[in-house]
Protein backbone atom coordinates (compact mmCIF):
# COMPACT_ATOMS: atom_id res chain seq x y z
CA UNK A 1 0.00 0.00 0.00
CA UNK A 2 1.50 3.35 -0.89
CA UNK A 3 0.72 6.64 0.77
CA UNK A 4 -1.67 7.82 -1.95
CA UNK A 5 -3.71 4.64 -1.88
CA UNK A 6 -4.06 4.68 1.88
CA UNK A 7 -4.93 8.38 1.86
CA UNK A 8 -7.90 7.47 -0.30
CA UNK A 9 -8.80 4.64 2.05
CA UNK A 10 -9.38 7.06 4.92
CA UNK A 11 -12.06 8.91 3.01
CA UNK A 12 -14.46 6.02 3.46
CA UNK A 13 -15.31 4.12 6.57
CA UNK A 14 -13.42 1.20 8.09
CA UNK A 15 -15.26 -1.95 9.21
CA UNK A 16 -12.95 -3.65 11.69
CA UNK A 17 -15.59 -4.13 14.37
CA UNK A 18 -17.86 -6.22 12.15
CA UNK A 19 -14.90 -8.03 10.60
CA UNK A 20 -13.82 -9.10 14.11
CA UNK A 21 -17.33 -10.45 14.73
CA UNK A 22 -18.13 -7.94 17.45
CA UNK A 23 -21.39 -6.14 18.15
CA UNK A 24 -21.75 -2.41 17.60
CA UNK A 25 -23.91 -1.38 20.58
CA UNK A 26 -22.86 0.62 23.64
CA UNK A 27 -20.47 -1.08 26.11
CA UNK A 28 -20.99 -1.19 29.92
CA UNK A 29 -18.92 1.00 32.26
CA UNK A 30 -19.64 -1.01 35.40
CA UNK A 31 -16.47 -3.15 34.95
CA UNK A 32 -14.46 0.08 35.21
CA UNK A 33 -15.69 1.06 38.69
CA UNK A 34 -17.41 -1.83 40.47
CA UNK A 35 -15.64 -3.41 43.50
CA UNK A 36 -17.60 -6.64 42.87
CA UNK A 37 -16.42 -6.85 39.28
CA UNK A 38 -12.88 -6.08 40.42
CA UNK A 39 -12.92 -9.05 42.77
CA UNK A 40 -14.30 -11.44 40.15
CA UNK A 41 -11.76 -10.16 37.64
CA UNK A 42 -8.96 -10.89 40.13
CA UNK A 43 -10.07 -14.46 40.69
CA UNK A 44 -11.39 -15.38 37.26
CA UNK A 45 -8.91 -13.53 35.06
CA UNK A 46 -5.66 -12.72 36.88
CA UNK A 47 -5.54 -15.97 38.83
CA UNK A 48 -6.25 -18.09 35.72
CA UNK A 49 -4.60 -16.40 32.73
CA UNK A 50 -0.92 -16.70 31.83
CA UNK A 51 0.75 -13.43 32.86
CA UNK A 52 3.86 -12.06 31.17
CA UNK A 53 6.62 -11.19 33.66
CA UNK A 54 9.82 -10.62 31.68
CA UNK A 55 12.33 -11.90 29.16
CA UNK A 56 14.82 -14.76 29.28
CA UNK A 57 17.70 -12.40 28.46
CA UNK A 58 17.20 -10.70 31.82
CA UNK A 59 18.43 -13.83 33.63
CA UNK A 60 21.09 -15.33 31.34
CA UNK A 61 23.28 -17.14 33.92
CA UNK A 62 22.96 -19.73 36.68
CA UNK A 63 21.63 -17.99 39.81
CA UNK A 64 20.39 -14.85 38.03
CA UNK A 65 16.98 -13.79 39.28
CA UNK A 66 14.41 -11.05 39.21
CA UNK A 67 11.45 -10.64 41.49
CA UNK A 68 8.07 -9.32 40.53
CA UNK A 69 4.81 -8.47 42.20
CA UNK A 70 1.74 -9.99 40.63
CA UNK A 71 -1.14 -7.68 41.25
CA UNK A 72 -3.92 -7.33 42.26
CA UNK A 73 -3.26 -10.19 44.69
CA UNK A 74 0.09 -8.67 45.62
CA UNK A 75 1.74 -12.07 45.08
CA UNK A 76 5.51 -11.74 45.22
CA UNK A 77 7.26 -14.09 42.80
CA UNK A 78 10.89 -14.94 42.00
CA UNK A 79 12.01 -15.95 38.53
CA UNK A 80 15.48 -17.48 38.32
CA UNK A 81 17.77 -19.70 36.28
CA UNK A 82 18.98 -22.96 37.80
CA UNK A 83 22.27 -24.83 37.49
CA UNK A 84 20.55 -26.93 34.82
CA UNK A 85 19.85 -23.77 32.78
CA UNK A 86 16.12 -24.01 33.39
CA UNK A 87 13.99 -21.00 34.29
CA UNK A 88 11.81 -21.52 37.35
CA UNK A 89 9.29 -19.42 39.22
CA UNK A 90 8.77 -19.52 42.99
CA UNK A 91 6.48 -17.90 45.48
CA UNK A 92 8.76 -15.54 47.41
CA UNK A 93 7.91 -17.18 50.73
CA UNK A 94 10.16 -19.04 53.17
CA UNK A 95 9.17 -22.53 54.33
CA UNK A 96 10.11 -21.64 57.91
CA UNK A 97 7.87 -18.73 58.94
CA UNK A 98 6.98 -17.21 55.65
CA UNK A 99 9.40 -14.31 55.19
CA UNK A 100 10.19 -13.20 51.67
CA UNK A 101 13.46 -14.91 50.84
CA UNK A 102 14.75 -12.43 48.26
CA UNK A 103 14.48 -8.66 48.62
CA UNK A 104 15.95 -6.91 45.60
CA UNK A 105 14.36 -6.56 42.17
CA UNK A 106 17.29 -8.32 40.41
CA UNK A 107 20.53 -10.09 41.29
CA UNK A 108 22.42 -13.36 41.32
CA UNK A 109 21.87 -15.98 44.04
CA UNK A 110 23.08 -19.55 43.49
CA UNK A 111 22.10 -20.11 47.10
CA UNK A 112 18.95 -18.36 48.28
CA UNK A 113 19.38 -17.47 51.95
CA UNK A 114 16.31 -16.27 53.82
CA UNK A 115 17.27 -13.08 55.68
CA UNK A 116 15.17 -13.94 58.78
CA UNK A 117 16.88 -17.11 60.16
CA UNK A 118 19.16 -18.11 57.28
CA UNK A 119 17.29 -21.11 55.94
CA UNK A 120 19.15 -21.81 52.71
CA UNK A 121 17.77 -23.00 49.38
CA UNK A 122 19.41 -24.07 46.12
CA UNK A 123 18.56 -22.20 42.92
CA UNK A 124 16.19 -25.03 41.99
CA UNK A 125 14.25 -24.36 45.21
CA UNK A 126 15.42 -27.37 47.25
CA UNK A 127 15.97 -26.67 50.93
CA UNK A 128 19.66 -27.27 51.66
CA UNK A 129 20.15 -26.33 55.27
CA UNK A 130 18.41 -25.26 58.46
CA UNK A 131 20.52 -23.54 61.15
CA UNK A 132 20.25 -25.50 64.44
CA UNK A 133 18.24 -28.19 62.74
CA UNK A 134 18.56 -30.37 65.88
CA UNK A 135 16.13 -28.12 67.75
CA UNK A 136 13.35 -28.72 65.21
CA UNK A 137 11.04 -31.70 65.24
CA UNK A 138 12.13 -33.94 62.39
CA UNK A 139 11.44 -31.44 59.60
CA UNK A 140 11.12 -33.28 56.29
CA UNK A 141 13.55 -31.11 54.28
CA UNK A 142 12.45 -32.70 51.00
CA UNK A 143 8.97 -31.28 51.48
CA UNK A 144 10.23 -27.84 52.49
CA UNK A 145 11.62 -26.46 49.25
CA UNK A 146 10.36 -23.14 47.92
CA UNK A 147 6.88 -23.47 46.44
CA UNK A 148 7.06 -23.48 42.67
CA UNK A 149 4.79 -21.35 40.53
CA UNK A 150 3.82 -22.53 37.05
CA UNK A 151 6.06 -20.89 34.45
CA UNK A 152 6.60 -21.30 30.72
CA UNK A 153 8.40 -19.36 28.03
CA UNK A 154 7.43 -18.47 24.49
CA UNK A 155 9.69 -16.60 22.03
CA UNK A 156 11.89 -15.51 24.93
CA UNK A 157 8.98 -14.12 26.97
CA UNK A 158 8.54 -15.58 30.44
CA UNK A 159 5.00 -16.13 31.74
CA UNK A 160 3.63 -17.38 35.06
CA UNK A 161 0.25 -18.79 36.01
CA UNK A 162 -1.24 -18.59 39.50
CA UNK A 163 -3.18 -21.83 39.10
CA UNK A 164 -1.13 -24.47 40.89
CA UNK A 165 -1.93 -26.84 38.03
CA UNK A 166 -2.73 -24.59 35.02
CA UNK A 167 -5.81 -25.79 33.16
CA UNK A 168 -4.23 -24.98 29.80
CA UNK A 169 -0.59 -24.66 28.80
CA UNK A 170 0.84 -21.38 27.54
CA UNK A 171 0.74 -22.43 23.88
CA UNK A 172 -2.97 -23.22 24.10
CA UNK A 173 -3.60 -19.93 25.87
CA UNK A 174 -1.79 -17.98 23.12
CA UNK A 175 -3.45 -19.95 20.32
CA UNK A 176 -3.19 -18.42 16.82
CA UNK A 177 -1.52 -15.34 18.21
CA UNK A 178 1.61 -17.41 18.87
CA UNK A 179 1.76 -18.39 15.19
CA UNK A 180 1.34 -14.84 14.01
CA UNK A 181 4.15 -13.54 16.20
CA UNK A 182 6.47 -16.54 15.79
CA UNK A 183 10.03 -15.60 14.93
CA UNK A 184 9.87 -11.86 15.56
CA UNK A 185 13.48 -10.90 16.44
CA UNK A 186 13.64 -8.88 19.65
CA UNK A 187 16.67 -6.60 19.37
CA UNK A 188 18.54 -5.51 22.53
CA UNK A 189 16.09 -7.46 24.68
CA UNK A 190 18.54 -7.69 27.58
CA UNK A 191 18.45 -3.97 28.33
CA UNK A 192 15.05 -2.70 29.31
CA UNK A 193 14.51 0.89 30.39
CA UNK A 194 11.67 0.65 32.89
CA UNK A 195 9.22 3.41 33.78
CA UNK A 196 6.52 2.91 36.41
CA UNK A 197 3.62 5.02 37.56
CA UNK A 198 0.77 4.50 40.00
CA UNK A 199 -2.35 5.93 38.45
CA UNK A 200 -5.75 7.05 39.71
CA UNK A 201 -7.67 4.93 37.23
CA UNK A 202 -8.89 1.37 36.79
CA UNK A 203 -6.27 -0.66 34.90
CA UNK A 204 -8.63 -0.96 31.90
CA UNK A 205 -9.03 2.82 31.61
CA UNK A 206 -5.25 2.97 31.22
CA UNK A 207 -4.95 0.00 28.87
CA UNK A 208 -7.74 1.39 26.68
CA UNK A 209 -5.77 4.62 26.25
CA UNK A 210 -2.95 2.62 24.65
CA UNK A 211 -4.99 0.60 22.16
CA UNK A 212 -6.66 3.40 20.24
CA UNK A 213 -5.11 6.30 18.34
CA UNK A 214 -8.37 8.30 18.21
CA UNK A 215 -7.28 10.36 21.25
CA UNK A 216 -3.84 11.23 19.95
CA UNK A 217 -4.68 14.39 17.93
CA UNK A 218 -6.52 15.76 21.00
CA UNK A 219 -4.42 14.67 23.99
CA UNK A 220 -0.96 14.55 22.44
CA UNK A 221 -1.27 17.57 20.20
CA UNK A 222 2.31 18.80 20.58
CA UNK A 223 4.13 15.60 21.42
CA UNK A 224 3.11 12.91 18.91
CA UNK A 225 -0.01 14.04 16.99
CA UNK A 226 2.10 14.76 13.91
CA UNK A 227 3.34 11.19 13.93
CA UNK A 228 -0.06 9.51 14.19
CA UNK A 229 -2.33 11.68 12.06
CA UNK A 230 -2.18 13.91 8.99
CA UNK A 231 -4.45 15.86 6.70
CA UNK A 232 -5.27 12.55 4.94
CA UNK A 233 -6.18 10.84 8.20
CA UNK A 234 -7.15 13.58 10.62
CA UNK A 235 -8.62 11.29 13.26
CA UNK A 236 -5.82 8.72 13.21
CA UNK A 237 -8.02 5.89 11.92
CA UNK A 238 -6.55 2.41 12.15
CA UNK A 239 -4.79 0.58 9.33
CA UNK A 240 -5.80 -2.84 10.60
CA UNK A 241 -7.37 -4.69 13.53
CA UNK A 242 -7.67 -8.41 14.20
CA UNK A 243 -8.56 -10.63 17.12
CA UNK A 244 -7.04 -13.97 18.10
CA UNK A 245 -9.13 -15.60 20.82
CA UNK A 246 -8.77 -13.26 23.82
CA UNK A 247 -5.77 -11.47 22.25
CA UNK A 248 -5.80 -8.74 19.63
CA UNK A 249 -3.66 -6.57 17.41
CA UNK A 250 -4.23 -3.14 15.88
CA UNK A 251 -1.99 -1.40 13.38
CA UNK A 252 -1.82 2.38 13.54
CA UNK A 253 -1.41 4.95 10.82
CA UNK A 254 1.54 7.33 10.94
CA UNK A 255 4.22 9.36 9.31
CA UNK A 256 7.29 7.19 8.81
CA UNK A 257 9.74 10.04 9.41
CA UNK A 258 9.70 12.92 11.80
CA UNK A 259 9.59 16.28 10.00
CA UNK A 260 12.55 18.28 11.28
CA UNK A 261 11.97 21.93 12.12
CA UNK A 262 15.13 23.96 11.51
CA UNK A 263 14.30 26.32 14.35
CA UNK A 264 14.56 23.43 16.79
CA UNK A 265 18.26 23.43 17.58
CA UNK A 266 18.31 20.29 19.71
CA UNK A 267 16.26 18.29 17.24
CA UNK A 268 18.65 19.37 14.47
CA UNK A 269 21.66 18.58 16.63
CA UNK A 270 20.39 15.05 17.28
CA UNK A 271 18.95 14.11 13.92
CA UNK A 272 20.19 16.42 11.17
CA UNK A 273 22.98 14.02 10.24
CA UNK A 274 20.38 11.56 8.89
CA UNK A 275 19.36 8.36 10.68
CA UNK A 276 16.17 10.02 11.88
CA UNK A 277 14.20 6.78 11.98
CA UNK A 278 11.01 7.91 13.61
CA UNK A 279 9.91 10.02 16.47
CA UNK A 280 9.50 6.87 18.48
CA UNK A 281 12.70 5.23 17.30
CA UNK A 282 15.88 4.96 19.27
CA UNK A 283 17.63 2.18 17.37
CA UNK A 284 19.24 2.59 13.97
CA UNK A 285 17.53 1.56 10.76
CA UNK A 286 20.06 -1.13 9.89
CA UNK A 287 19.47 -3.04 13.14
CA UNK A 288 15.79 -3.00 12.44
CA UNK A 289 15.75 -4.41 8.90
CA UNK A 290 15.10 -8.01 9.93
CA UNK A 291 12.54 -6.97 12.51
CA UNK A 292 10.67 -4.76 10.03
CA UNK A 293 10.65 -7.61 7.51
CA UNK A 294 8.51 -9.83 9.74
CA UNK A 295 4.94 -10.19 8.40
CA UNK A 296 3.40 -9.32 11.79
CA UNK A 297 5.29 -6.01 11.87
CA UNK A 298 3.39 -3.35 9.90
CA UNK A 299 1.09 -6.15 8.64
CA UNK A 300 -0.58 -4.09 5.91
CA UNK A 301 2.85 -2.97 4.64
CA UNK A 302 1.62 0.61 4.78
CA UNK A 303 4.02 3.39 3.83
CA UNK A 304 2.33 5.49 6.49
CA UNK A 305 2.64 3.29 9.56
CA UNK A 306 3.47 4.35 13.11
CA UNK A 307 3.08 1.24 15.27
CA UNK A 308 1.29 -2.03 16.02
CA UNK A 309 -0.23 -2.85 19.38
CA UNK A 310 -0.16 -6.56 20.17
CA UNK A 311 -2.41 -6.94 23.17
CA UNK A 312 -1.84 -10.19 25.06
CA UNK A 313 -4.82 -10.89 27.26
CA UNK A 314 -5.33 -9.69 29.88
CA UNK A 315 -2.87 -6.87 30.64
CA UNK A 316 0.18 -6.81 28.35
CA UNK A 317 0.90 -4.96 25.13
CA UNK A 318 3.95 -5.81 23.02
CA UNK A 319 4.21 -2.89 20.61
CA UNK A 320 6.14 -2.74 17.35
CA UNK A 321 7.34 0.47 15.74
CA UNK A 322 9.90 1.57 13.12
CA UNK A 323 12.52 1.68 15.89
CA UNK A 324 11.87 -1.66 17.55
CA UNK A 325 9.57 -3.02 20.24
CA UNK A 326 8.41 -1.96 23.69
CA UNK A 327 6.06 -3.37 26.30
CA UNK A 328 3.28 -1.84 28.35
CA UNK A 329 1.68 -3.59 31.32
CA UNK A 330 -1.35 -2.56 33.32
CA UNK A 331 -1.73 -4.05 36.79
CA UNK A 332 -4.88 -3.62 38.90
CA UNK A 333 -4.35 -2.20 42.40
CA UNK A 334 -7.90 -1.29 43.47
CA UNK A 335 -11.12 -0.81 41.47
CA UNK A 336 -10.02 2.76 40.69
CA UNK A 337 -6.21 2.66 40.82
CA UNK A 338 -3.57 0.75 38.90
CA UNK A 339 0.14 0.40 38.28
CA UNK A 340 1.46 1.14 34.82
CA UNK A 341 4.81 -0.19 33.63
CA UNK A 342 6.52 0.41 30.33
CA UNK A 343 9.74 -1.20 29.14
CA UNK A 344 11.79 0.06 26.23
CA UNK A 345 14.62 -1.94 24.77
CA UNK A 346 17.47 0.17 23.51
CA UNK A 347 20.82 -0.95 22.09
CA UNK A 348 24.01 0.51 23.60
CA UNK A 349 24.77 3.94 22.19
CA UNK A 350 27.92 3.87 20.07
CA UNK A 351 28.68 7.57 20.31
CA UNK A 352 27.59 10.81 21.95
CA UNK A 353 25.04 11.77 19.30
CA UNK A 354 23.27 8.40 19.49
CA UNK A 355 23.17 8.72 23.24
CA UNK A 356 21.55 12.14 22.85
CA UNK A 357 18.96 10.62 20.47
CA UNK A 358 18.13 8.02 23.11
CA UNK A 359 17.78 10.71 25.75
CA UNK A 360 15.42 12.67 23.51
CA UNK A 361 13.41 9.51 22.97
CA UNK A 362 13.07 8.77 26.68
CA UNK A 363 12.33 12.42 27.47
CA UNK A 364 9.51 12.53 24.92
CA UNK A 365 8.05 9.21 26.00
CA UNK A 366 7.79 10.50 29.55
CA UNK A 367 5.91 13.58 28.32
CA UNK A 368 3.48 11.40 26.35
CA UNK A 369 2.86 9.19 29.38
CA UNK A 370 2.29 12.29 31.52
CA UNK A 371 -0.35 13.49 29.10
CA UNK A 372 -2.05 10.09 29.28
CA UNK A 373 -1.75 10.02 33.06
CA UNK A 374 -3.63 13.29 33.49
CA UNK A 375 -6.21 12.05 31.01
CA UNK A 376 -6.93 8.68 32.65
CA UNK A 377 -7.47 10.24 36.08
CA UNK A 378 -9.99 12.64 34.56
CA UNK A 379 -11.72 9.74 32.79
CA UNK A 380 -11.95 7.66 35.96
CA UNK A 381 -13.49 10.55 37.92
CA UNK A 382 -16.10 10.90 35.18
CA UNK A 383 -16.88 7.18 35.22
CA UNK A 384 -17.08 7.12 39.04
CA UNK A 385 -19.75 9.83 39.08
CA UNK A 386 -22.28 7.25 37.75
CA UNK A 387 -23.67 9.81 35.35
CA UNK A 388 -23.26 7.23 32.61
CA UNK A 389 -23.63 3.46 32.58
CA UNK A 390 -22.24 2.81 29.13
CA UNK A 391 -19.80 4.13 26.57
CA UNK A 392 -20.09 4.62 22.82
CA UNK A 393 -17.23 3.11 20.83
CA UNK A 394 -16.26 3.81 17.23
CA UNK A 395 -14.56 1.51 14.76
CA UNK A 396 -11.00 2.58 15.68
CA UNK A 397 -11.80 1.68 19.29
CA UNK A 398 -12.43 -1.93 18.34
CA UNK A 399 -9.63 -3.10 20.66
CA UNK A 400 -11.49 -1.72 23.67
CA UNK A 401 -14.72 -3.40 22.63
CA UNK A 402 -12.95 -6.72 22.26
CA UNK A 403 -11.17 -6.30 25.60
CA UNK A 404 -14.42 -5.76 27.51
CA UNK A 405 -16.14 -8.61 25.66
CA UNK A 406 -13.35 -11.02 26.57
CA UNK A 407 -13.15 -9.93 30.21
CA UNK A 408 -16.91 -10.45 30.63
CA UNK A 409 -16.53 -13.88 29.07
CA UNK A 410 -13.64 -14.90 31.37
CA UNK A 411 -15.44 -13.60 34.45
CA UNK A 412 -18.47 -15.77 33.63
CA UNK A 413 -16.66 -18.87 32.36
CA UNK A 414 -16.34 -21.78 34.77
CA UNK A 415 -13.20 -23.11 33.15
CA UNK A 416 -10.37 -21.58 31.15
CA UNK A 417 -11.20 -23.92 28.30
CA UNK A 418 -14.71 -22.50 28.25
CA UNK A 419 -13.31 -18.94 28.36
CA UNK A 420 -11.08 -19.71 25.38
CA UNK A 421 -13.79 -21.48 23.37
CA UNK B 1 32.55 24.25 46.23
CA UNK B 2 36.31 24.29 45.82
CA UNK B 3 36.19 26.03 42.47
CA UNK B 4 38.09 23.18 40.83
CA UNK B 5 37.18 22.83 37.16
CA UNK B 6 34.65 20.12 36.48
CA UNK B 7 34.56 20.55 32.72
CA UNK B 8 37.34 20.41 30.13
CA UNK B 9 39.17 23.75 29.97
CA UNK B 10 37.74 24.65 26.54
CA UNK B 11 34.19 24.54 27.96
CA UNK B 12 34.89 26.60 31.09
CA UNK B 13 32.05 29.06 30.42
CA UNK B 14 29.54 26.22 30.95
CA UNK B 15 30.70 25.59 34.55
CA UNK B 16 27.73 27.50 36.07
CA UNK B 17 25.35 24.91 34.55
CA UNK B 18 27.03 21.82 36.00
CA UNK B 19 25.12 21.99 39.27
CA UNK B 20 21.75 22.82 37.73
CA UNK B 21 21.68 20.75 34.52
CA UNK B 22 24.59 18.32 34.82
CA UNK B 23 22.96 15.56 36.87
CA UNK B 24 24.28 12.10 36.02
CA UNK B 25 20.76 10.64 35.86
CA UNK B 26 17.86 11.20 33.50
CA UNK B 27 15.57 11.68 36.51
CA UNK B 28 17.84 14.44 37.84
CA UNK B 29 17.90 16.28 34.52
CA UNK B 30 14.13 15.90 34.19
CA UNK B 31 13.67 17.45 37.62
CA UNK B 32 16.02 20.29 36.63
CA UNK B 33 13.68 21.25 33.81
CA UNK B 34 10.42 20.72 35.71
CA UNK B 35 11.55 22.92 38.61
CA UNK B 36 12.75 25.87 36.52
CA UNK B 37 11.15 28.84 34.84
CA UNK B 38 11.10 29.23 31.08
CA UNK B 39 13.65 32.05 31.34
CA UNK B 40 16.10 29.87 33.25
CA UNK B 41 15.62 27.02 30.83
CA UNK B 42 16.23 29.31 27.89
CA UNK B 43 19.53 30.63 29.30
CA UNK B 44 20.86 27.07 29.50
CA UNK B 45 19.39 26.12 26.13
CA UNK B 46 21.08 29.00 24.29
CA UNK B 47 24.44 28.66 26.03
CA UNK B 48 24.58 24.89 25.62
CA UNK B 49 23.31 24.77 22.05
CA UNK B 50 26.10 27.18 21.08
CA UNK B 51 28.73 24.64 22.21
CA UNK B 52 26.88 21.33 21.76
CA UNK B 53 28.36 20.29 18.42
CA UNK B 54 31.89 20.88 19.79
CA UNK B 55 30.99 19.08 23.03
CA UNK B 56 29.83 16.02 21.10
CA UNK B 57 33.07 16.08 19.12
CA UNK B 58 35.10 16.34 22.33
CA UNK B 59 33.29 13.44 24.02
CA UNK B 60 33.67 11.22 20.96
CA UNK B 61 37.47 11.44 21.19
CA UNK B 62 37.01 8.93 24.00
CA UNK B 63 34.75 5.87 24.18
CA UNK B 64 31.47 6.45 26.02
CA UNK B 65 32.39 3.74 28.52
CA UNK B 66 35.85 5.21 29.04
CA UNK B 67 35.24 8.90 29.70
CA UNK B 68 37.42 11.00 32.00
CA UNK B 69 35.37 12.78 34.71
CA UNK B 70 35.38 16.18 33.02
CA UNK B 71 34.19 14.75 29.69
CA UNK B 72 31.50 12.79 31.53
CA UNK B 73 30.25 15.99 33.16
CA UNK B 74 30.23 17.64 29.75
CA UNK B 75 28.22 14.75 28.29
CA UNK B 76 25.69 15.10 31.11
CA UNK B 77 25.19 18.71 30.04
CA UNK B 78 24.67 17.61 26.42
CA UNK B 79 21.97 15.25 27.69
CA UNK B 80 20.46 18.11 29.68
CA UNK B 81 19.56 19.54 26.28
CA UNK B 82 17.00 16.75 25.81
CA UNK B 83 15.06 18.23 28.71
CA UNK B 84 15.50 21.81 27.53
CA UNK B 85 14.18 20.55 24.17
CA UNK B 86 10.98 19.34 25.83
CA UNK B 87 10.25 22.80 27.26
CA UNK B 88 11.49 25.02 24.42
CA UNK B 89 10.82 22.96 21.30
CA UNK B 90 7.70 21.00 22.30
CA UNK B 91 5.56 22.55 25.01
CA UNK B 92 6.56 26.23 24.88
CA UNK B 93 6.36 26.06 28.68
CA UNK B 94 8.36 24.14 31.31
CA UNK B 95 5.96 21.18 31.56
CA UNK B 96 3.20 19.57 29.50
CA UNK B 97 -0.07 21.50 29.95
CA UNK B 98 -2.27 20.15 32.74
CA UNK B 99 0.31 17.69 34.06
CA UNK B 100 1.28 17.62 37.74
CA UNK B 101 4.73 18.15 39.27
CA UNK B 102 5.89 16.22 41.14
CA UNK B 103 4.19 13.23 39.51
CA UNK B 104 4.09 9.49 40.06
CA UNK B 105 6.29 8.46 37.12
CA UNK B 106 9.46 6.73 38.29
CA UNK B 107 12.40 5.73 36.13
CA UNK B 108 12.80 2.29 37.70
CA UNK B 109 15.67 1.37 35.38
CA UNK B 110 17.37 4.04 33.27
CA UNK B 111 19.69 3.90 30.28
CA UNK B 112 22.97 2.21 31.19
CA UNK B 113 25.18 5.29 30.66
CA UNK B 114 24.23 8.51 32.54
CA UNK B 115 20.62 7.27 32.61
S1 LIG C 1 11.37 -17.17 57.97
FE1 LIG C 1 12.90 -17.75 56.59
S2 LIG C 1 14.43 -18.56 57.88
FE2 LIG C 1 12.86 -18.04 59.27
FE1 LIG D 1 -2.03 8.42 24.75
Amino acid sequence: MNITASARAFEGKTAFTEACGLGTGPVPLEPYRSPEFFERERVQVFERAWLLVGREEEIPAYGDYFSTELLPGGVSAILNRGKDGRIRAFYNTCSHRGSQVLDGPTGNARRIVCPYHNWTYAADGDLISIPDEASFFAVDKKRCGLTQMATETWEGWIFVNLQRQPEVDLRTFLGDFADRLAGVPYVAADKPIVLKADLDANWKVVQDAFIESYHIPAIHKKTIAQTFSSSENRFARLLDARTFGPHRTVSMYGNPTMPLDERNKVEMLAYASGDTGSLIAAGTSSQMAEFLDHPAVNPTRAGCWSMDVNNLFPNTQIDFGPGGFWVHQFWPLTPTTSRYEVRFYVPDALNARQRLQQELYVARVIEVVLEDLANVARTQRGINSSGKDEMQLQDSEVGIRHSVEQLLKWVEAETVTEALA
Amino acid sequence: MSGAARLPQAFAELEPFVDSWGSHTTAGRLAARCERSMDEIRVFYEAMCARAEEAIGYVDRFGLDDLPDDARNLMALVLGLAQAHVAIEIHGQPRAPGTPWPNSIRIARGLPFLG
